[in-house]
């Protein structure tokens, strides 16, 4: 055997990377900047098929190290909507004319097509503040404060977290609990709930059926999780959350048509003679001023020697009766050592609000609450993605995220009369998200 | 850590030089507390305490597993960490007292690194079996305090547990660090060697002070797990240079359980080394 061969310095060299690992000592001259911010940038783009939604947004997220395990986190969103959104009005074969939400001017859907609101656009600015710390031994503490604004709605939110270590830090314990209180202003004011579209009025009048200009939502989320180290390579996490809503939790700008008994057609109206205004009859939506929500989220994340998958697992129910389960599975795959890719797939589904109507019948007493809103009848949503992600040789990483999503709504068929047996139809859609990140220190 | 320890910085601001001795201070405090073998809180207490039943550990303490495993494997099993409770038949303390071999054949079944079950976090040992970090602990404290100490300043630092130690760079003007070996002998305060170091790290391995003494032949205190006896013709004391303190630690700890062929094990290394062979 070669001398070359029996030696076994490379050897201990390489297990001595593996003990002292980040930490050891590089051969590069000790220069030790001040500590720098931990920055993750992205651009994203959401569009919805048949031109609705369309969102671009740019979220800039920093952190800062002090050491010691404390740090500030900054994050700015901004969000620029544009497209169409569905009213909630239900498909009709003859054009539908709706007074738009101002109440000062109308729109008309086709014949045959879900009736979409087309004035939806918004600019959204968000921002996130954060502190987090060690405090005694083991403990850890956070506190955050978070705004948002955007044209018809102000978000105003405290969150405050503990977490503790047992268990030689294999075992971590966390209770957290928020509080925002947001304000809505709709355009054109408050619609009172369930009372009837009305017809388009002038610039200096104001729109009949409203209920003043703004109202407020409360919302208390908490948070109660464990993370357990399974081994070196697998960890689990398991959350309870709950979270109580009260306020105003209608959507201002959600309809729903109201229709013949026998035909299940929609109700025709007439405009007052020298207006304009809707050809049939629609009613605002209305919800309880109260949602409390339970959920139990459970995530497992293992590590095949650098491929690691996640799996995640979320059901939450809630006093709406909307009931739902989500399935989410990530594999990451290192290509070499500076690329890897990660595959993603999600699997939603929900059941109705107890309050959900297709549509609301003619001569029927007004139920207390209805919604037509597509978001809490019974639908199915699949995603699946693909991330691609480089590291540069400084330690930055881009990265480039393609997803496509689909959102199928499961008709309420029990409901349906007449004509909606042949030709209703839920406001469906695909929507394609691309992400462009960059990951660096400044 | 067994010995003076002393942490040397070479300029920079006095704030940057005490912060860069208190972190270096701190680590080597941490590491003692969790590593001891005499305490019987820490981590390695734990283990032996609950020899017998699958003890979990942490991400650290896995680390230092996984290179003793490495190790145990590299050196064809010369070096083990379950060695330790050989101790109960070598007293080194300097007397004339060669256990029987029956004292030596009972305590073997409880030495091996292959008898034991390390997977994921879990290390499970036989009952009675025990493991300690000697000759690699120290060594580990070494380059983890140096780590430390970079952090806080730019200045030059050299950090020495017990005679091993490590540098973060060349002192001012890239002037190296002027170490000396010290003697194997015991009572010799004169350096068997000096060097110059302006990077890495010098790891001693010996029996300058622990020894067994039988017929005027010292038996330095170094043990070959197989059969549970000195190892024969081992140097009075290894000295070897690599770029951590852990990397030179292994090599000298190897050299030493290579006994009559250390020169030739760290010629083949191609290592710089300082040998000293006991008088006999």
């Amino acid at each position: 055997m070669a001398e070359k061969d029996k030696r076994i310095s490379a050897g201990i060299a390489a297990a001595t990377c593996g003990l002292l690992g980040a930490a050891a000592p590089s051969m590069a001259p000790a220069q030790e900047s001040a500590p720098t911010w931990d920055i993750d940038s992205a651009v994203l783009y959401y569009g919805e098929s048949d031109e609705r939604v369309q969102d671009a947004s740019l979220a800039i997220d920093a952190r800062r190290d002090f050491g010691d395990d404390r740090s500030l986190d900054l994050a700015l969103h901004l969000d620029t909507l544009t497209g169409a959104s569905p009213s909630g009005a239900a498909l009709a074969d003859v054009p539908q004319t709706f007074t738009s939400p101002s109440g000062r001017a109308t729109y008309t859907t086709p014949a045959g097509e879900v009736p979409l609101d087309d004035t939806f656009h918004d600019t959204r600015v968000a921002v996130d503040a954060g502190w987090s710390q060690p405090f005694a031994r083991l403990y850890k503490f956070n506190v955050g404060l978070s705004g948002s604004t955007e044209f018809d709605y102000q978000h105003f939110g405290v969150n405050l977290g503990l977490s503790r270590d047992f268990d030689r830090r294999n075992t971590t314990l966390s209770a957290a609990v928020a509080y925002a209180q947001d304000t809505i202003k709709p355009v054109g004011g408050l619609p009172i709930p369930l009372a009837t579209m009305p017809d388009a009025v002038d610039e200096d009048e104001q729109a009949p059926n409203r209920m003043g200009s703004s109202d407020s939502k409360n919302v208390l989320d908490i948070l109660l999780g464990v993370t357990q180290v399974l081994g070196r390579h697998s960890l689990l996490r398991v959350n309870y959350s709950y979270s109580d809503s009260s306020g105003y939790l209608t959507d201002p700008y959600k309809l729903l048509s109201v229709v013949d008994p026998v035909t299940g057609e929609l109700v025709a109206r007439t405009p007052t003679p020298g207006s304009d205004g809707p050809r049939g009859i629609y009613r605002f939506e209305g919800r309880p001023d109260s949602r409390r929500r339970q959920g139990l989220y459970a995530e497992f994340r293992q590590d095949f020697s650098g491929k690691v998958l996640q799996l995640g697992y979320r059901y939450s129910t809630d006093d709406w009766e909307v009931d739902s389960h989500t399935l989410e599975a990530r594999l990451r795959l290192p290509i070499g050592s500076s690329n890897y890719l990660e595959p993603h797939l999600r699997y939603y589904q929900q059941t109705a609000a107890s309050f959900y109507r297709y549509s609301l019948v003619d001569g029927d007493p007004l139920p207390q609450f209805a919604t037509a809103d597509a978001r809490l009848g019974e639908f199915d949503a699949t995603t699946i993605g693909l991330k691609f992600g480089h590291k540069t040789v400084d330690g930055n990483e881009w990265s480039a995220r393609l997803e496509m999503y689909r959102q199928s709504g499961v008709l309420p068929t029990a409901q349906l009369i007449g004509s909606q047996l042949d030709n209703a139809r839920l406001p469906d859609f695909d929507a394609v998200i691309l992400q462009v990140g960059y990951r660096f220190k400044y | 850590m067994g010995g003076p320890c002393e942490i040397l910085v070479d300029g920079g601001p006095e704030i940057e030089a005490r912060a860069a001795c208190e972190a270096a201070a701190g680590v080597a405090a941490r590491i003692e507390k969790k590593f001891s073998r005499y305490l019987d809180d820490s981590v390695v207490g734990v283990i032996n305490r609950d020899a017998g039943t699958p003890t979990p550990v942490d991400d650290e303490t896995a680390r230092l597993l996984d290179f003793a495993a490495v190790m145990h494997g590299l050196s064809g099993g010369m070096f083990d960490i379950t060695s330790g409770v050989l101790r109960r038949a070598w007293t080194f303390d300097g007397k004339a007292r060669v256990p029987q071999q029956a004292e030596i054949d009972a305590l073997l079944p409880l030495v091996g690194w292959h008898r034991v079950r390390w997977e994921a976090s879990v290390l499970t040992l036989l009952p009675q079996m025990q493991i300690d970090f000697g000759g690699i602990g120290k060594e580990y404290a070494v380059d983890q305090a140096t780590d430390a100490a970079r952090r806080c300043t730019a200045a030059a630092v050299l950090v020495n547990f017990g005679g091993d130690l490590a540098i973060t760079g060349p002192r001012r003007e890239g002037k190296p660090w002027r170490v000396g070996i010290e003697a194997a002998r015991p009572g010799s305060h004169a350096a068997a060697a000096l060097t110059d170091l302006t990077r890495g790290a010098l790891a001693t391995s010996g029996a300058t002070y622990r020894f067994i003494q039988v017929d005027g032949i010292r038996l330095p205190h170094i043990l070959d797990p197989r059969n549970g006896r000195p190892v024969p013709d081992a140097p009075g004391s290894v000295t070897v240079a690599a770029e951590t303190c852990s990397q030179a630690g292994m090599l000298s700890t190897l050299a030493m359980l290579s006994g009559a062929n250390a020169e030739e094990f760290l010629r083949i290394e191609g290592v710089r080394h300082w040998i000293q062979r006991s008088i006999r």
